[in-house]
């Protein structure tokens, strides 16, 4: 079996124009069918946050029919694809949008609708809201208006669509290089203490996603009072009886 | 019936010397009234004339005066009429008498009063964070708390003219209609 070693693997790298081809001619020609089957299918998460959530039914209906596209809603972030904002994030929505955000599998995207998560909007005086959305998440595409009508949802679906077929939107894997720059502006709005049930250096390690802008300081004084997850005692028979013995009417009956 | 009702509930409150009656049509009545006898005011009301529904309580914080106004809601289902009762109590130490005991929805109200106005209801169930759970700073509602200074120290701002845009610019393209040329 050692002999295996011995032999000389060689990959060809022919560079053309900067850019490194792989050996493999067909792996291109899968990595866009691949693409392509994941722009046509989204499950969309819609986190109703403010009023642009009223022009989403009518996008996802009969009228303008999401569907058509392959964009469906989905109740759940672990099925999700697409994250949808729809209007001011007060900052503790922002909480939950970020818990959400991070339980969502990779590849995910971000869509921010009206202006309010652009800057603010017309709740820019407030001082309950946050204002841009894209310094505590990476956003792949923003919709403005106020709010903006079906056809602009379904444009900007469309767009990213576009984005997704031509592997350019590669968002998600920004929160997991540059973690400690979203980290630090998340801390600075929940306090030092803040912490996610999801370990997102962990999962930068998995994906192969770590550079240097992923740990720093902000993310140190995660590290400092981050808590491990433990996972949850998992025992039937010895404290279902435990339980059955304390309860009182059964003890009636004996 | 709810009319003849009224008639005769508006010649008893305005017998009371120590209030302001005032009616404004045939369903509202405004009454300002001093802070020690407003309690009892709410009693009268919804013991003798079956104002059992406390709509609302709002508060109003009158800076130059120094004072908070308080405003009670109370509706009755038999004259079909809302009595507001307007107090004004001291801007500081801002604390006043809680209603819980005549009307439980108070309790509600009063913490909410509390969390926005930092004005202190003795007697009232539970005065802990309510909405703004997760909110440090002075109560928000206050007129002395500048929210526009708090934002900018606060929070960043997108820039409105980005590079982006100023190149699509340099090419031609852009904003086609400005906001200032519609208005």
């Amino acid at each position: 079996m050692n002999e295996l070693d011995k032999i000389p693997v060689r990959q060809e790298i022919s560079v053309a124009e900067g850019n490194v081809k792989r050996s493999n001619p067909l792996a291109n020609v899968f990595d866009e069918l691949v693409r392509f089957c994941q722009s046509r299918s989204m499950f969309m998460l819609h986190y109703c946050t403010g009023c642009g959530a009223i022009e989403l039914p009518p996008a996802m209906t009969s009228r303008f029919d999401m569907e058509r596209l392959g964009i469906q809603p989905m109740v759940t972030p672990r099925q999700a694809d697409i994250l949808l904002i729809t209007g001011y994030v007060s900052v503790k929505t922002l909480k939950r949008i970020i818990l959400t955000y991070e339980q969502m599998p990779s590849p995910k995207y971000v869509i921010g609708i009206c202006s309010c998560t652009v800057n603010g909007g017309m709740y820019w005086q407030s001082y309950a809201t946050a204002k841009v959305l894209k310094e505590y998440l990476p956003v792949d595409i923003y919709i403005a208006g106020c709010m903006p009508r079906p056809e602009a949802v379904i444009s900007g679906l469309r767009d990213l669509m576009g984005d997704i077929k031509s592997g350019r939107a590669d968002n998600w894997k920004r929160y997991f290089q540059n973690y400690d720059h979203y980290l630090g502006n998340q801390q600075q709005l929940f306090g030092e203490d803040w912490q996610t049930p999801t370990d997102i250096i962990a999962e930068a390690e998995h994906y192969g996603l770590m550079t240097d802008q992923t740990l720093g300081e902000h993310t140190a004084l995660l590290q400092k009072h981050q808590q491990p997850l433990e996972a949850l005692e998992f025992s039937l028979g010895e404290k279902r009886e435990k339980i059955q013995g304390e309860n009182p009417r059964e003890k009636n009956n004996e | 019936m709810s009319k003849e009702l009224n008639l005769w509930l508006d010649d008893l409150l305005k017998d009371i010397k120590i209030i302001q009656f005032k009616r404004k049509n045939s369903r509202r009545v405004r009454i300002d009234i001093a802070p020690e006898a407003l309690p009892a005011l709410l009693e009268l009301l919804q013991g003798r004339a079956s104002y059992v529904h406390l709509s609302a309580i709002s508060c109003v914080d009158w800076i130059e005066d120094d004072e908070f106004e308080l405003v009670y809601h109370v509706w009755s289902y038999e004259t079909n009429s809302l009595v507001s009762a307007h107090t004004r109590i001291s801007r500081e130490p801002g604390v006043y008498l809680s209603v819980y005991d005549l009307y439980t929805p108070a309790a509600f109200f009063e913490r909410d009063i509390h969390e926005m106005f930092g004005l202190y209801f003795e007697g009232s169930p539970d005065m802990e964070k309510f909405i703004l759970t997760e909110w440090n700073g002075p109560p928000p509602m206050r007129k002395d708390f500048d929210s526009e200074a708090f934002v900018n120290q606060t929070f960043n701002w997108e820039e409105y003219h980005p590079q982006w845009l100023k190149d699509i610019e340099a090419e031609g393209g852009g904003i086609t209609t400005r906001p200032e040329d519609v208005r």
